[in-house]
């Protein structure tokens, strides 16, 4: 997963400057994590066998390690490589969820009633 | 009654699996499909002029700040000078309405009946296979508890009213698989035309690239600007971090 993250803003310039391929380009490439971790996570909760309210939590729990895990990689300096902090965070929440949702039921049901 | 039902094996095998599969590929086959047949419409040497005019004012405006007083206020006099700027469009001859020469375009009217087109017939057709075959029984049971005012999208084909709302018909499973294989497709397709139909059913409603007021919004935007020169004393600049970096 191409998670090289390019940088958005020169830290010498007093004035924000944008690149605004790269910044679309780091966009991209939260949007692909978040996607194929929720799928992932879909997997793993029908797998455990989440029943309901529990799975949500889950699945929100997973979404906090990939913000987590993306601001790491960003070295903890958001606005180097984004242009707002939100962005970063609460990008692809409920994009992923679906996919989540289709993936757990999917995954449930292999395992637990057939 | 919330006791669970223990369902055949042969509904995962020959239902689950099958419809998913099979969408999967649909998917796929309409995203090449719709690559083969995206046709190159010639484009309208006025149309591409003003688009280009539009996009060096809005570079302009970007990087105003960038450029000494002087030069900012000569580009923008040529911009939107009164007698012969590029973006002052004369109130005499504004464009006709783009929207009703875009519908007599008949290169355009076809691009937008091919794509609707293209995103329907699949769909119609999937949904109508799913209720010839796979309806009349339990499909799959979905993990988190729904009302029972779901009960009657959820479970159509079911006709027994006390089996559990988590126990969903396939016509459900189909629109679950609709969904959620959007994020698939984004991964499988590559990043750009992972296009699901909600998105591009938005996009079709604002469409019309209306030069003459996007000409004017320009115009505006750049006569708004106050220039403020952010390089002031860049000399001094560039000699400290100079220094700096020989030190």
């Amino acid at each position: 997963m191409g998670s090289v993250e390019k940088r958005s803003k020169d830290v010498m310039s007093d004035i924000p400057t944008f690149s605004a391929e790269n910044l679309q380009n780091n966009l991209k490439v939260i949007q692909n994590s978040r996607t194929f971790l929720s799928i992932i996570a879909g997997v793993l909760a029908g797998i455990i066998g989440f029943n309901g309210l529990t799975g949500f939590v889950f699945y929100f729990v997973v979404m906090l390690i990939t913000s987590v895990g993306l601001m790491a990689k960003a070295g903890f300096s958001a606005d180097l490589y984004f242009d707002s902090l939100n962005r970063v965070l609460f990008d692809g929440f409920l994009g992923g969820l679906m996919s989540f949702v289709l993936f757990w039921t999917f995954a449930y049901d292999l395992v637990h009633i057939f | 009654m919330a006791e669970d039902l223990v369902l055949d094996t042969a509904i995962r095998d020959w239902v689950l699996i099958p419809l998913s599969v099979v969408m999967v590929l649909i998917g796929i086959l309409r995203y090449f499909v719709s690559k083969l047949m995206r046709s190159s419409p010639t484009p309208d040497a006025k149309m591409v002029k003003e688009g280009q005019v539009v996009i060096r004012a809005r570079n302009l405006k970007v990087g105003a700040n960038f450029i000494p007083p002087r030069s900012f206020r000569t580009r923008r006099f040529y911009f939107t000078n009164e007698e012969n700027g590029l973006l002052h469009v004369p109130k005499g001859e504004a464009p006709t309405n783009p929207q009703a020469a875009m519908f007599s375009d008949p290169n355009m009217a076809m691009d937008m009946m091919k794509k609707n087109l293209s995103m329907i017939i699949p769909q119609t057709l999937t949904f109508a296979w799913v209720n010839f075959f796979f309806s009349g029984f339990v499909a799959a049971k979905i993990p988190f508890p729904l009302t029972q005012r779901f009960r009657s999208m959820l479970q159509n084909g079911i006709d027994l009213s006390t089996v559990d709302v988590s126990y969903v018909s396939s016509r459900s499973w189909y629109f679950l698989n609709l969904f959620g294989l959007r994020g698939l497709f984004s991964l499988i397709l590559g990043d750009e035309n992972a296009i699901d139909d909600t998105q591009r059913m938005m996009q079709m409603g604002g469409f019309g690239f209306d030069a003459s007021k996007s000409l004017g919004a320009e115009k505006d935007g750049l006569d708004i600007i106050q220039h403020e020169w952010a390089l002031p004393r860049f000399e001094q600049r560039a000699e400290s971090v100079l220094r700096k970096l020989v030190k």
